[in-house]
């Protein structure tokens, strides 16, 4: 499996020298490369068509909002070689734009639209509804880090009237009844 | 025909053929489907945000939600992509227990989808006994973990108890019932020809564009090309297993709702022969390589995915960590994010609007793994 994992990057080097960085000292069978966004489209063509990489596994995304960048992860599988293949790429933060794949995979697309609404990442050419899981969201992209979920929340829920102080319902009800909250129920109270 | 005008027809989300909360919207022509779009967001509940808010192992309380039926596969996923990361051996014995953890998670999951295929097709009494049956399993299940649908058993460096006395011979005489009761199955589904008749030539997925298109699992299976995580990409003791060949994969030609369903038909007696051999065969030692302290275990930078055959198809997990005590990021790739969506989307074309629910049976889409 070492060999063929060298063999691997060595054929994807000589056609991509654009390859930036590269790991294959996994214990398990994984490659990773790294490679600028614009080549993303042609050597996931090239995985698929002349490599035989022909089953998308995942299309995901971190953001590492320390260092300004998204972080794009394609993985594709072979069923011949048996060896996940990670691409990978760096979007800049505040200007996430980047070719669409679904013309590769059309699977893709649903990715795309997931990416496109969670991170807010713009795919050229992307033709697909503009909601996807979201409802009338006009907020920052729900799954970047500095999305500050509680604000989120006190903006826009409120408390059921009479809730305001979000108080134990069991010290309404004691109140109203008259009788004690037991010791053992006391300890979760607020 | 030149009369006949378009309409649109909106199946779900709340409607019985439906399975869980999702819409199929269907432009049919008479009876014949032209056009379908598929509609989620009934259901996001943002579990991946919320798991980068908490540590490695508190996520396990929502792992399980992931998909109800069968929680045990995305556990398992998750266990497996925290082990990757951060290089920790599992037990032999844990290896053990989980694979019999998962395949009775499979038969439970099979015995309920015999209940939603035969169901959509006007066939109840299948249902009524299969999901009679699957009781039996979650006995099992509660004996084992104290849970009945949610088990939370399976964690990074092992499982969390040992097999409870005498757990083997209650499992080997549910296994025994299991295997008697899926005789009469045969004779009451797969024998009548009102389910043959509906499920052959019906929901055809194309041989040569099915790895492609992402059709993953028992769909795949049946369209004749032997593809299972558990030998292409073999976790815990499956590819020892299947070189002992204690089961098979077995794939169908096909491509149509019948082959998928015989794909499964067989696949629930290769998990009994599994939890058999398991349970004859399990080593002794420990169960469990203990994690430090929850709130301060980090785990290295960098990602790691994994991948588990469930009874719907791939299961996938990708974690990134950068050295914090939390994710920074947890991904989950369901076989129905794809089957649900563009492959069904593709296929309902020219099909007749009664058989929606019937072709969505068969590929076991469930909608909670594609919003999370």
């Amino acid at each position: 499996m070492e060999e063929k994992k060298a063999q691997i990057l060595e054929k994807l080097q000589k056609v991509f020298p654009e390859i930036s960085e590269t790991k294959n000292d996994f214990p398990y069978n994984r490659v990773d490369l790294r490679i600028e966004k614009n080549k993303i489209p042609a050597i996931l063509f090239y995985l698929k068509d002349e490599m035989g990489y022909k089953h998308l596994v995942h299309i995901t995304c971190v953001d590492w909002l320390e260092e300004g960048k998204f972080e794009v992860i394609f993985i594709v599988w072979s069923p011949v070689d048996k060896i996940k293949v990670f691409v990978k790429t760096f979007l800049d933060r505040n200007n996430p734009v980047m070719d669409n794949v679904d013309m590769i995979w059309r699977q893709a697309n649903t990715y795309e639209r997931e990416l496109r609404e969670m991170f807010g990442i713009q795919f050229e050419g992307l033709v697909a509804p503009k909601e996807f899981i979201l409802e009338d969201w006009d907020d920052m992209p729900p799954m970047r880090r500095d999305f500050d979920t509680e604000a989120y929340a006190r903006k826009r829920f409120f408390a059921r009237p009479g809730r305001e102080d979000a108080r134990d319902v069991r010290q309404t009800i004691a109140e109203r009844t008259g009788e004690e909250i037991p010791d053992f129920a006391k300890k979760y109270s607020r | 025909m030149a009369r006949e005008k378009v309409t649109t027809l909106y199946l779900g989300p709340q409607h019985p053929g439906i399975t869980g909360n999702m819409m199929v919207r269907l432009k049919v022509k008479g009876d014949t489907i032209v056009g379908a779009r598929t509609e989620v967001g009934y259901l996001h509940r943002g579990f991946e945000k919320l798991q980068e808010r908490r540590n490695w192992l508190q996520a396990f309380t929502i792992l399980c939600r992931f998909c109800v039926p069968e929680p045990d596969p995305v556990e398992e996923a998750y266990a497996l992509a925290v082990e990757l990361l951060e290089g920790r051996e599992v037990p032999e014995r844990a290896k053990y227990i989980r694979v019999l953890v998962l395949e009775m998670a499979r038969i439970a999951s099979y015995l309920l989808w015999y209940g939603g295929q035969s169901g959509s097709a006007g066939l109840y009494t299948m249902g009524q006994w299969s999901v009679g049956d699957r009781n039996y399993i979650l006995d099992l299940f509660e004996d084992l973990t104290g849970g009945r649908v949610y088990h939370m058993f399976i964690w990074p460096g092992g499982v969390r108890r040992d097999l409870p006395k005498g757990f083997k011979d209650k499992a080997m005489k549910v296994m025994d019932y299991l295997e008697k009761r899926l005789d009469d199955y045969d004779t009451l589904l797969f024998e009548n020809s009102i389910f043959q008749k509906r499920a052959k030539g019906v929901g055809i997925i194309d041989k040569n564009k099915a790895i492609e298109w992402g059709v993953v699992g028992p769909p795949l299976r049946g369209c004749g090309i032997k593809s299972d995580i558990r030998i292409d990409d073999p976790y815990e003791i499956y590819g020892e297993l299947y070189e002992k060949g204690v089961f098979e994969v077995h794939p169908y030609e096909g491509g149509d709702v019948w082959a998928r369903a015989l794909v499964r038909r067989f696949e629930i007696r290769q998990s009994i022969k599994i939890i058999r051999y398991v349970l004859d065969n399990i080593p002794s030692g420990d169960f469990y390589n203990k994690i430090p302290n929850p709130h301060k275990w980090t785990l290295p930078k960098g990602d790691a995915y994994s991948r588990v055959e469930a009874t719907r198809g791939e299961i996938g997990f990708f974690v990134a960590s950068d050295g914090s005590n939390k994710p920074r990021r947890t991904h989950m790739r369901g076989a129905a994010y794809v089957h649900a969506i563009t492959l069904l989307e593709n296929i309902l074309i020219g099909e007749n609007v009664a058989d929606v629910s019937f072709i969505m049976n068969s590929l076991g889409t469930c909608p909670p793994e594609i919003e999370r």
